[in-house]
């Protein structure tokens, strides 16, 4: 049975589909759209599994490769100041537990603009602010990106966003969003609690520096405040920090009444077709060794607990639950079990490009784990994209990304654009 | 009958004497009214157009993109891929020295540098957005030559500090009162020769005649370059300042 917080945002989607729906078909009789696009899409990703200490003798009840495929589709459409965006994909699952078909909506929203100075968006959608490529600390509105590719598609929350645009140096948005979506792209499921969000972000451009102040709070949240900052330097390099102060953790063991930061800063340059990235990022709250090493004997009693058939059954039953709970953590709201972090990439091609190519390397700098993920792109065609992404989780056995019930992956996406 | 003629001789030189230095003036304008005059012969001072950007690289085939832009004074420019589908939605935004990309996959505004090069071609953020030069360079006015045909004036520019994408610039502007732009040569501090700008196609577009199609010449890499075309351009249109935000850029189309 899913939990509390998925049925209701099942509801939801299950409001908004018709809505959108009959909002398109209003739409394409009562007006001739300024522009529409349509986007037809298929994913193949497949998985290599492993028992793990977060996969005890395979209790995930993983094949050896499982895997999904998705008929996804876009479609978007734009009338004056009015949009209106829908993505979506049927799913089907194989090699878990429990296989199944499932629809999910990414986005689903309309969107209006009362000249260049106020707009309002309402339905599920991307929320995407913050200067940081791979971890965005001032960012807690929407699921989290996916730890082993943080270039997929990432899933939107429902939401409504009012911005407002007193001057082109400064604008300010306010959002209020709920979301118990965990990342959907890998083979184990992480289930959260919903999440109510209440945010304003206040951005301003000031001697050439972007400066945004941020608070966010709410139910099953973490009152943040953030501060964004992004200039460039000599027209050449393109530099960024992000940082996020809150009180309690949102990794578990829930400690309430401790402030912890989180900070991003990186650099982008791109020459020619290619882009380069750095970013460093620190997670306050990640766990130190002696943190790592609480939790893996956490993990471990419960097993214990949860394997001793001199307890009764539901005793057994709540210790796989906590071990169960135990065991997401990586996959599950926080943006990285430990402490120091860096991200590498590079990244060749452009509009004009057939090929591209690009490598990802997300680096434990307190484990020495890596997910390494190379990654071509072909385009035939103006409206043609072949994409396909394969992700190495490497580094010492006891490192974050090696504890993973997931080894490696070969994730494949073609689009079809009208 | 030969006083009057002579007085008449004498009116005509005093008046010549007055005349001349003011239509020697005219005729050869200072560097900065041609560089001036340069800067408006393409875009007015602000505007709305169209552009094709063709890609040409040796044994390649060519690739195109297609663009709106909206431009406002000097320094603010707003370009959207319209074509192919793939890039739809693309954004580039310059606003003073800043310059951000919008990347409609990721929903993302990221900031990136003004030298760096646009959309995969010849051209960098500076060139497109940087449509004026005289904000960002002194000029000198080095003489006269023949230029891809045409008798122009040879401005020598230097960029004013080292924010700039090119530190010199060589510019031929048509000395035949159209101050139309000819060609300019982008000099490196080093005094490498990175790339050449041809203007041409002069043709009536958008209510007024224009050159209307530039082409981007690699020296770095052979054959390499990239042409610019302008396939409408509405001058002067009521644009809110705010539409060069980077929150305009979010919004999408």
């Amino acid at each position: 049975m899913p939990p509390r917080g998925a049925r209701s945002q099942r509801r939801g989607e299950r409001i908004l589909v018709p809505v959108l729906l009959l909002s398109f078909l209003s739409l394409t009789r009562a007006v001739c759209a300024q522009t529409r696009q349509l986007e037809l899409g298929l994913e193949g990703f497949g998985y290599e599994s492993q028992t793990s200490v977060l996969n005890r003798e395979n209790v995930l009840g993983l094949d050896d490769h499982p895997g999904l495929g998705r008929l996804a589709l876009g479609w978007r459409e734009t009338h004056g100041g009015f949009r209106a965006v829908f993505r979506g994909y049927v799913e089907r699952t194989w090699g878990t537990e429990q296989d199944e078909t499932r629809w999910v909506v990414r986005q689903g929203y309309a969107q209006y603009w009362w000249g260049e100075g106020v707009g309002l968006r309402v339905g599920k959608q991307r929320v995407a602010w913050g200067s940081g490529l791979a971890w965005n600390p001032t960012n807690r509105l929407e699921p989290p990106k996916n730890a082993l590719n943080t270039a997929l598609e990432q899933e939107g929350a429902l939401a409504a966003r009012l911005d407002w645009a007193p001057r082109p140096w400064a604008s300010l948005i306010v959002v209020g969003a709920t979301t118990d979506a965990a990342p959907r792209d890998l083979p184990v499921a992480a289930s959260a609690d919903t999440r109510r969000t209440a945010a304003l972000r206040a951005r301003f451009l000031v001697k050439d520096t972007d400066v945004a102040f941020v608070a966010s709070g709410g139910r099953n949240q973490r009152t943040l405040f953030g501060l964004d900052l992004g200039r460039d330097v000599r027209g050449a390099l393109a530099v960024h920090a992000e940082a996020g102060l809150y009180r309690g953790s949102e990794i578990l063991p829930p400690r309430d009444d401790t402030w912890f930061l989180r900070v991003v800063a990186g650099a982008l340059k791109t020459r020619g077709d290619d882009a380069f990235a750095l970013e460093y990022f620190y997670n306050g709250e990640g766990y130190s060794d002696a943190g790592v090493a609480a939790w893996l004997s956490g993990l471990d009693r419960a097993w214990g607990a949860a394997t001793n058939p001199a307890l009764p059954p539901a005793q057994q039953q709540q210790a796989l639950g906590v071990y169960a709970a135990g065991a997401a953590i990586p996959y599950a709201w926080g943006l990285g079990l430990r402490r120091h972090y860096l991200h590498a990439s590079w990244t060749r091609g452009g509009a004009t490009s057939v090929w591209t190519g690009a490598l990802r390397a997300v680096v434990g700098l307190s484990d020495g784990g890596c997910a390494l993920t190379p990654g071509i792109g072909y385009a035939p065609r103006g409206n043609l994209t072949f994409n396909l992404d394969a992700v190495f989780l490497l580094g010492p056995a006891t490192s974050e990304y090696r504890l993973s019930p997931v080894r490696g992956a070969l994730q494949a996406r073609v689009k079809l654009l009208f | 009958m030969p006083r009057a003629a002579s007085r008449l001789r004498r009116s005509a030189l005093v008046a010549f004497a007055l005349v001349a230095p003011a239509s020697g003036r005219a005729a050869e304008p200072d560097a900065a009214t041609i560089l001036r005059r340069a800067d408006r012969a393409v875009l007015g001072e602000s505007a709305a157009y169209t552009l094709r950007m063709t890609v040409l690289r040796p044994n390649k085939p060519e690739r195109i993109v297609e663009m709106k832009g909206w431009k406002k004074g000097e320094d603010q420019g707003l370009v959207r891929y319209t074509a192919p589908a793939k890039e739809r939605g693309t954004a580039y935004l310059r606003s003073g020295e800043n310059t951000w990309l919008f990347l409609p996959s990721a929903e993302k505004v990221v900031r990136v540098g003004a030298k760096q090069n646009f959309g995969g071609g010849d051209f960098s953020n500076a060139d497109i957005f940087r449509l004026s030069l005289i904000k960002d360079y002194d000029p000198t006015l080095a003489g006269q030559e023949t230029v891809e045909g045409q008798d122009c004036y040879r401005l020598e520019l230097k960029a004013r500090d080292r924010q700039v994408a090119y530190d010199r610039v060589v510019y031929w502007v048509r000395r035949d009162g159209t101050f139309y732009p000819v060609r300019a040569d982008y000099y490196t501090l080093s005094g490498k020769n990175l790339k050449s700008l041809l203007v041409s196609q002069p043709k009536p577009l958008g209510g007024r005649t224009r050159p209307t199609l530039m082409t981007m010449e690699s020296r770095v890499d052979e054959g390499a370059h990239t042409r610019l075309e302008f396939l409408t351009i509405q001058d002067d249109p009521r644009l809110d300042e705010r539409l060069f935000s980077p929150g305009a850029l979010e919004r999408g189309e």
